[in-house]
């Protein structure tokens, strides 16, 4: 007989005593196994979650902002955060010259593209509803001035009288302000200053007259009123400066989704869809938006809520930037069309509007599509448009205050970035733009400070020492400057001697060489193949010093800064909950089959006496305990498969947040299944058996043939 | 002239019992020849189960030798003493002390498997025949808990003589059991001394089961004192 034949006849009998023995103590199996299983379903489950989680992240990033590499000037104090540190933006040292870097970059094998990048955030104006309204009227009185007036000009007279109905809402808002108001303060002198204004634009003399001086009124209106009327205000803008062209090809993730992407080489602004609707739609819209997503994704009422009930009485109290937007003839047509739809004889424009917007849980659904359906169309539901131009300041390098106005192309959504917060908001703003505002020379302005210094015999000034006066610099740089007055590009550059038109600089074509040359402060690198990101990161460091440039790389993931650490710390949640779990399993495993050892005690005595070898009595503890993790393993796996299968088929987990969305990359999350979860919890499951057994299994291995000779116990 | 199956040469055992010393056997000679049907008689306490044990090597003396099939227990690694157990001694033990969880026919077979010298075949046959013997071919399928106090003993009959040893040790082999059943067990360990000639030696407190046996050692405090066959007493 072979040894092999032998020891597979003991496996069957130990398999077998294994077997019945999990069988003859039930409850113990059951508590244990269920334990197993519990832990195996975690597993498979949370992996299968966390896979697809960082499939679509991963595609979400890479896709759009992230690249594979990324590539940045090596003396930066901060580190790239491509979606904003935790501290605000982080600063870089520029790349002076990316068409160098981009050459470089090139030189690597499997290098597919590289795009120049600029990242940060300024002060954005965009065009209130006033100036929109002026600025129609504004086209009326031109076209009257070079046609003749014609004698039949309904809409002339409908768009003075809209400015009119909103000199008169405004007054009737400051009037409300003054009640409040100290009237000694000065505050209520400049105000009351304002309140003559506007009640010169609401009396009826003032528009009598408009026609007699039509450019004059104009100007009264536009310098005396329309600063009144400040709802478009500033907003914040997080912009990234970039070749459109270059970033559309390497960011398939970056969608336009209104409008049209920036033609080559041209100037203008991709606005972040997220960041339009967070702060450039009309808000009793974006309210009806938030409380429509709380009742359909996350099951919320607006009779239980306090947030949506506020919502609502924001909304019908603040019908002022709806009424604002429409001129008679439009108020006309919304309170025709409101009538009808809510069957009810309400004249008031201002009060048929807020009775639609005063919403209850049963009536929302149907309120939400008559505000879409029949005063939308009226109405700009969002502050600029696509074709509006939008001004932004920002702090340049050099210290004042550069602005930049850019034609907005499109909107631009990053797919599965929608609605990330951070990811989101981001807008794309042509390179030359952004240099501009970063405070770099631009070809054009190269040119022109160059032909401005000339005509003032100007010194120029190093930056350091520029920037060193404006911001009071070191202690020995004097806070005073005395003699040289630092020059001051910016001022030379409004005064505007030669300065090109706007409509020449929207129109013209930068050259490829031209968008290139210049500063970034980022490159985004596109690999042919993204699983060598690891090899290729070092390669194109040195291609870098060797022409000269000190750059750090990093990969997509550490540039996304906290959005990608947020996946590492689902992982990390993960890892600990299984760590727990097994941690828990084992104990309980061990302390059971020690219970287990002790009440066999006299029975493995006896298989000692009879002959069977400490090995034995050793093993069949550890089958035992194996082929329960292993059996209560698999049931676990084929469990956790199932859900996993049938979450897929429920349509995944929906996202019922913005985080969760962020996180899901999408309104849902469809768990995928990875081998290697299966394969790690099967192995989890072996091990965390073989650990627990251990002790067990040397108490029974210590059982004397004596213990068969106890009478009893 | 054959080896003697067991050979005992002034064996002594001493348990430590706290701090006091417990004389369990001393100066302990004894030879058992193959074949015998051997009785080891003695009140209470007197050292019949430690010398049992010592016979059996589940237990090593403190001092002297006990030779099994000619091999010196206390000069055999634990590996060679189980693997003597298994091979060359049959245990009957007065717990009957089945495997709960396998069934009589497995219970009888274990000692086989252990061994893993026969094929499945020639085990089932060899069980069979066992289990026939001992008059529980019916039961071969039923759990140890599913029989009587004398079925399950025999069922340990049958597992201490499967793998044919050529000495089987019971100890008090029916003190659990009432004194008619008592009786069947004895007579059949007793036939299969005869059948097969395989030596016996076990332990009772019972005269009725004592008369069954060849031949009578006698123990008082940890000694022997008299040893008489069936044709009557034989001083030493
Ligand atoms: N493990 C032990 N530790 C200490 N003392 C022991 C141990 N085993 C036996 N003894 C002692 O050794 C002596 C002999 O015991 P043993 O069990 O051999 O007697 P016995 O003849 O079998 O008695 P009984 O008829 O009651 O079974 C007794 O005094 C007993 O208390
Ligand atoms: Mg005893």
């Amino acid at each position: 007989m072979s040894v092999v034949a032998s020891r597979v006849r003991q496996g069957r009998i130990l398999l077998q005593m294994a077997m019945r023995n999990l069988v003859a103590s039930r409850v113990r199996t059951l508590v244990v196994g269920g334990i197993v299983a519990l832990g195996v379903v975690i597993v498979v489950l949370g992996s299968s979650l966390l896979d697809s989680i960082d499939v679509g992240m991963t595609r979400s990033i890479q896709g759009s902002l992230g690249g594979h590499v990324q590539l940045y000037n090596a003396a930066s104090r901060d580190p790239l955060a491509l979606y904003g540190g935790t501290m605000g933006e982080s600063v870089l040292e520029p790349i002076d010259d990316f068409a160098r870097l981009k050459a470089a970059a090139l030189t690597v094998p499997g290098v597919k593209l590289v795009v120049p990048m600029g990242i940060d955030q300024a002060m954005v104006s965009m065009g209130n509803v006033f100036d929109v309204a002026l600025e129609r009227l504004r086209a009326d009185v031109r076209r009257r001035m070079e046609q003749g007036a014609p004698a039949d000009a309904p809409d002339y007279e409908a768009h003075k009288a809209h400015l009119r109905r909103m000199a008169t809402l405004l007054q009737q808002e400051l009037r409300a302000a003054r009640e409040i108001a100290d009237e000694t303060s000065g505050v209520y002198r400049d105000r009351k200053a304002d309140f003559d204004a506007l009640s010169t634009a609401v009396e009826g003399g003032f528009w009598e007259t408009f026609d007699a001086d039509p450019l004059g009124s104009l100007e009264f209106l536009e310098n005396r009123v329309a600063p009144l009327s400040l709802d478009g205000g500033f907003t914040f803008i997080r912009y990234v400066g970039t070749d459109p062209e270059a970033f559309q090809k390497a960011f398939p993730g970056a969608q336009v989704v209104e409008g049209s992407p920036i033609p080559p080489g041209q100037r203008g602004a991709l606005l972040g869809k997220l960041y339009a609707e967070e702060w450039l739609k009309l808000r009793a819209a974006r309210r009806l938006d938030k409380i429509k997503e709380a009742r359909d994704l996350n099951g919320r009422r607006i009779a239980k809520d306090e947030e949506l009930q506020r919502w609502v009485k924001e909304n019908t109290g603040q019908t002022r930037d709806i009424l604002l937007q429409l001129d008679p003839v439009r108020t006309r047509e919304a309170v025709r069309r409101l009538q009808a739809a809510l069957g009810t004889k309400e004249e008031d424009p201002g009060k048929i509007v807020a009775a639609l917007l005063d919403t209850n849980d049963d009536n929302f659904d149907a309120r939400y599509r008559i505000f879409y359906a029949e005063l939308a169309p009226l109405l700009q539901l969002y502050s600029v448009k696509v074709g509006d131009f939008i001004t932004i300041k920002a702090p340049s390098r050099s210290g004042y205050v550069s602005s930049v106005n850019v034609p907005i192309h499109g909107f631009v959504e990053f797919r599965g970035l929608e609605r990330s917060a951070l990811a989101g908001m981001m807008s794309v703003l042509d390179i030359h733009s952004w240099r501009d505002l970063y405070g770099y020379m631009t070809p054009e302005r190269a040119a022109e400070v160059r032909r401005l210094k000339e005509r003032a015999g100007a010194r120029t000034v190093a930056r350091e020492d520029a920037e060193a006066a404006l911001f009071g610099g070191g202690a020995e740089v004097p806070v005073e400057p005395v003699a040289v007055k630092p020059f001051d590009e910016a001022a030379l550059l409004l005064a505007g001697g030669g300065r090109q038109s706007r409509e020449d600089l929207f129109r013209r074509r930068y050259t490829q060489a031209e968008t290139d040359t210049g500063v970034a402060l980022n490159a985004a690198v596109i690999l042919d193949d993204p699983r060598r990101i690891g090899e290729t990161m070092p390669k194109l460091v040195e291609a870098a010093a060797r022409a000269g440039m000190k750059v750090k790389a990093v990969t997509w993931l550490e540039a996304s800064g906290i959005v990608g650490q947020s996946m590492g710390l689902l992982r990390m949640v993960l890892y600990l909950a299984v760590l727990i779990i097994f941690a828990v399993a084992l104990v309980i495993i061990n302390n059971a089959m020690v219970m287990a050892t002790l009440q066999r005690v006299k029975e493995i005595g006896t298989m000692r006496a009879i002959g069977a070898q400490r090995r034995f009595v050793l093993v069949l503890v550890v089958v035992e305990v194996v082929t329960t993790g292993l059996v209560f393993g698999g049931l676990g796996a084929a469990l956790g498969i199932a859900i996993v299968h049938a979450i897929g088929w429920t349509g995944g987990i929906a996202a019922t947040n913005d985080t969760m969305y962020f996180l899901f990359s999408g309104p849902a999350l469809i768990p995928r299944l990875g081998t290697a979860s299966l394969v790690t919890s099967v192995a989890i499951v072996f091990l965390v058996s073989i650990l627990s057994a251990l002790y067990p299994a040397v108490l029974a291995m210590r059982v004397t043939p004596l213990e068969a000779m106890q009478s009893d116990e | 002239m054959p080896e003697p199956i067991v050979e005992a040469v002034d064996v002594a055992k001493v348990y430590q019992l706290g701090k006091t010393q417990v004389h369990a056997l001393r100066h302990v000679d004894l030879v058992v020849e193959r074949g015998e049907f051997l009785s080891i008689a003695g009140p209470s306490g007197s050292g019949k189960t430690t010398l049992l044990n010592l016979i059996g090597g589940v237990d090593v003396p403190s001092s002297g030798t006990v030779r099994v099939d000619g091999e010196d227990t206390s000069k055999l690694t634990e590996r060679a003493l189980t693997r003597l157990r298994l091979d060359h001694i049959g245990f009957i033990f007065q717990t009957f002390n089945l495997v709960a969880v396998l069934t009589v026919f497995q219970n009888v077979e274990f000692p086989l498997l252990l061994q893993g010298r026969m094929s499945s075949d020639d085990r089932r046959r060899r069980v069979n025949a066992l289990l026939e013997a001992v008059g529980l071919a019916d039961h071969a399928r039923h759990r140890p808990s599913e029989l009587s106090g004398g079925q399950r003993q025999r069922v340990a009959v049958a597992r201490a003589l499967v793998a044919n040893p050529p000495l089987v040790l019971a100890d008090e082999p029916t003190a659990n059991l009432d004194s008619v059943t008592g009786g069947h067990i004895i007579d059949l360990m007793r036939e299969m001394n005869r059948r097969d000639g395989t030596t016996f030696i076990f332990s009772t407190h019972d005269p009725k089961v004592m008369s069954h046996a060849s031949a009578i050692v006698r123990l008082e405090d940890g000694r022997v004192v008299g040893r008489e066959t069936a044709q009557g007493a034989e001083a030493r």
